[in-house]
């Protein structure tokens, strides 16, 4: 009987190998190695001025790397793959003098989609946007919320393989963030591979397959939720009691990481130890010893002093 | 290709939709129409209350003439008509004559010889309005030798004024001639046959075709050799820069708004500026296209249209996409490279002096268009479109070899500016902050 023959697994949909991006002095992508897998969902994230969006316009090719090499969509270091690419930057771009029809069939029209079939997708995203009403009004028109899913519509509007969102959710209402948000869950469905960076560190662990942290240029994290959480181990200590904030910090050992108001997230060496010095000076109403949040993790890599810089390097994701 | 395309159609729908743009298709004829409209109603508006002259005549011979000389003038003012009745090209046009005030003149009789009191006088009493002016001549103005300027003497408060005292000058002068050749015994009437002018009449160069039969020279004919030329150039350069300025700002527009980002991940940036320059050009290409049509209907309306040679409107057109694109690419590259307005403007000074240079010579150029000053500044590229479009357009026009070098050298010297100007549109597109120093923006031009 012949051996079965096994289905090449399909190419990544990003490989940045060896990627160095430098503008004058300043290193703004340091030797980055990250393989996005086809079908996922990858959240970029990092404090401001870190390197995502470099690294973002470097899978675009906007920005050709000093070394290294880029490979989307199978393309390696050309614009070929552009058309299957759909990009929401982080600030925001639209004609204002134009009407919202005329802006989203230019945009398709960019990424080479007939007009005909650019005409029937603006329809349908216009109506899942709510904004059927104002596909013939000027841009200036809108308020931002919809020019926001406006200028959504337009990176999505040419069916891309893969959607690059820089900053999606910034600057929106709950009822419009959901709606975006179940838009991006809706083409992952559809097996879209979507990159997203946030700063919103919940959105990024309830949304994203994999997690990439770059800071100052270097790769921080890159892997799984879990894989991340799990190389950092159970150190914190989430705790609700009558005392507070105040007592919490006045127990030795304790460090403080995050006052969450009628909780709070610390660290102590001895979590026992811990619950038996709490127990005589206050009601303890919860004590629960947990992984990080990838918010705590972020705080610890990128606060001023970066002592964490050195912290586990996860591999990526997809390799 | 297809993506150029893309933009250049876009680029240009979105400006021949504009406000703007209409307003510029219309703003020449408007402008036009109003400055005809102002001048004819500033015509009919002239101020014809009749100026009042006091005249002391030192002389005691020449009032009398000169106050006659002035009742005719009045005489023939009133009786005149209000326009008269032409007829061009088989239309009868109806054209307003220009009005003037009536002149009243009035002898000033003053005792003694104090010229000073009785100026003083009559300027007391032209401050009080009693008259426009006053006039003193001479004692001995009749005298063959009074040239000095002393003999005719106006004054006023009003010198802006200037048909009464021309006026008088030419009247009071005729009279004077008349006295003094009947004085020396002069026939005037011969002398005014003898001395009369001879025109000059302008030719150009008579020709022999190949049978052999000579073609005279024809008359020259100043609409061919100065309106056409000077006109066709200035509407040339008005095309161009009601083009090719308005790049910087829509570059400077996309990319303050952050547009130029969301283009550049669907397109290259070398196809982002080709698609903006090609759909400016043809914006402007169908503004000129409008303009010139109107030009030659009006032109034929009138039958005007034979004085201008019809390669003169394919000229139009090539040197107009040859300074669009020359032009064109350098707004573009400021457009980029800054980041505010005011910084623009500042960098775009050195390419708007060069873009000045032909409207600051081109008088000298109409004067000498083969002058080797002439040919020089139609051979350096910036001033080419203009310069030599000029020099073509002025009778009998320009040796073919000179025109086929100045569009090597232009055409050249473009491509070299669209790469230029590329290159710093490829990384000034996306920077921030503060603008870019000169030897900055040369370091760009030879970054990979």
């Amino acid at each position: 009987m012949p051996p079965p023959i096994l289905a090449a697994p399909p190419p990544p949909a990003v490989r940045l190998t060896n990627v160095t991006k430098t503008f004058g002095t300043h290193t703004a992508v340091r030797d980055l190695t990250l393989t996005v897998p086809t079908g996922c969902t990858y959240g970029f994230i990092g404090p401001n001025g870190s390197g995502k969006t470099t690294t973002i316009r470097t899978i675009l090719h906007i920005f050709h790397p000093d070394s290294g090499e880029v490979e989307v969509l199978g393309e390696r270091s050309t614009r070929a793959a552009n058309n299957r690419i759909g990009y929401l930057p982080e600030e925001r771009g639209l004609y204002k003098k134009m009407t919202v029809r005329r802006v989203l069939a230019y945009y398709a029209a960019l990424k080479g989609m007939a007009s005909a079939d650019a005409a029937r997708e603006i329809e349908q995203w216009l109506a899942k946007m709510g904004l059927t009403e104002w596909a013939d009004k000027k841009v200036e028109a809108l308020s931002k919320g919809m020019a926001q899913k406006i200028q959504f519509t337009a990176a999505v509007v040419a069916r891309p393989e893969l959607l690059i969102l820089d900053e999606p959710f910034s600057g929106l209402d709950p009822v419009n963030l959901e709606v975006i948000r179940a838009a991006i869950l809706e083409l992952r469905a559809a097996g879209t591979t979507v990159i997203f960076s946030t700063h919103d560190m919940a959105m990024a662990e309830t949304m994203c397959d994999f997690i990439f942290m770059i800071y100052r240029g270097n790769k921080v994290l890159d892997g799984t939720l879990a894989d991340i959480q799990r190389s950092y181990g159970e150190d914190t200590i989430r705790v609700s009691c009558d005392g507070g904030v105040e007592l919490l910090r006045s127990l030795p050992g304790v460090e403080l990481v995050r006052d969450l108001g009628q909780s709070q997230e610390l660290r102590h060496p001895d979590p026992q130890a811990l619950l038996r010095e709490l127990a005589p000076r206050t009601t303890v109403r919860h004590f629960e010893v947990t992984k990080p949040s990838l918010h705590d993790i972020f705080i610890r890599i990128a606060k001023p002093d970066a002592p964490e810089l050195a912290a586990p390097k996860m591999t990526g994701g997809g390799s | 290709m297809n993506k150029v395309w893309c933009v250049v159609s876009t680029e240009y729908l979105n400006a021949v939709r504009s406000k703007a743009f209409i307003l510029g298709v219309l703003l020449l004829p408007v402008i036009m129409a109003i400055s005809i409209g102002v001048q004819v109603y500033a015509q009919k508006k002239t101020d014809l209350t009749p100026r009042r002259l006091a005249v002391l005549d030192r002389s005691g011979q020449l009032y009398e003439a000169l106050a006659a000389k002035a009742k005719a003038r009045n005489d023939a003012l009133r009786t005149q008509p209000s326009s008269v009745s032409v007829e061009m090209q088989g239309q009868r046009l109806k054209m307003d004559l220009s009005q003037q005030p009536e002149f009243i003149l009035e002898q000033f009789k003053f005792p003694g010889d104090d010229l000073k009191a009785a100026e003083l006088q009559l300027s007391e009493r032209v401050r009080r309005k009693e008259f426009f002016a006053f006039l003193i001549i001479g004692q001995h103005i009749l005298a063959p030798d009074a040239t000095n300027h002393t003999e005719l003497l106006y004054h006023t408060q009003t010198p802006t004024f200037h048909e009464l005292p021309s006026w008088l000058d030419n009247t009071l002068n005729a009279e004077i001639r008349e006295r003094r050749f009947t004085a020396a015994g002069v026939d005037s009437k011969q002398v005014r046959q003898l001395s009369r002018q001879v025109p000059l009449q302008r030719l150009g160069l008579a020709q022999q075709k190949t049978t052999g039969e000579v073609i005279a020279a024809k008359p020259e004919n100043r609409i061919a050799t100065h309106a056409v030329p000077i006109g066709a150039m200035l509407l040339l350069f008005m095309v161009v820069m009601s083009s090719a300025p308005a790049l910087l700002n829509t570059v400077l527009e996309e990319k303050m708004q952050k547009i130029s980002e969301v283009l550049l991940a669907s397109v290259s940036p070398f196809q982002l500026m080709l698609g903006k320059l090609f759909g400016t050009v043809l914006v402007s290409l169908t503004l000129s296209t409008l303009y010139l049509v109107s030009v030659a209907w009006m032109l034929w309306k009138f039958g005007l249209l034979g004085h201008v040679p019809g390669h003169l409107f394919a000229w139009f057109f090539l040197f107009q996409l040859l300074a669009l694109l020359m032009f064109g690419s350098m707004f573009i590259a400021v457009g980029a490279a800054c980041s505010e307005i005011r910084d623009a403007q500042n960098l775009i000074v050195p390419v708007m002096m060069v873009l000045m240079i032909p409207m600051l010579t081109w008088m000298a150029v109409l004067q000498s268009p083969a002058s080797p000053f002439s040919r020089a500044l139609s051979l350096f590229p910036p001033a080419t479109p203009l310069i030599m479009f000029l020099r073509i357009a002025i009778p009998p026009g320009v040796p073919g070899w000179e025109i086929a070098l100045s569009l090597v050298l232009t055409t050249l010297f473009t491509l070299g500016s669209v790469w230029v100007s590329a290159k710093i549109f490829r990384l000034g597109i996306l920077s921030q902050g503060q603008t870019p120093s000169i030897p900055k923006l040369i370091a760009w031009v030879f970054s990979k």
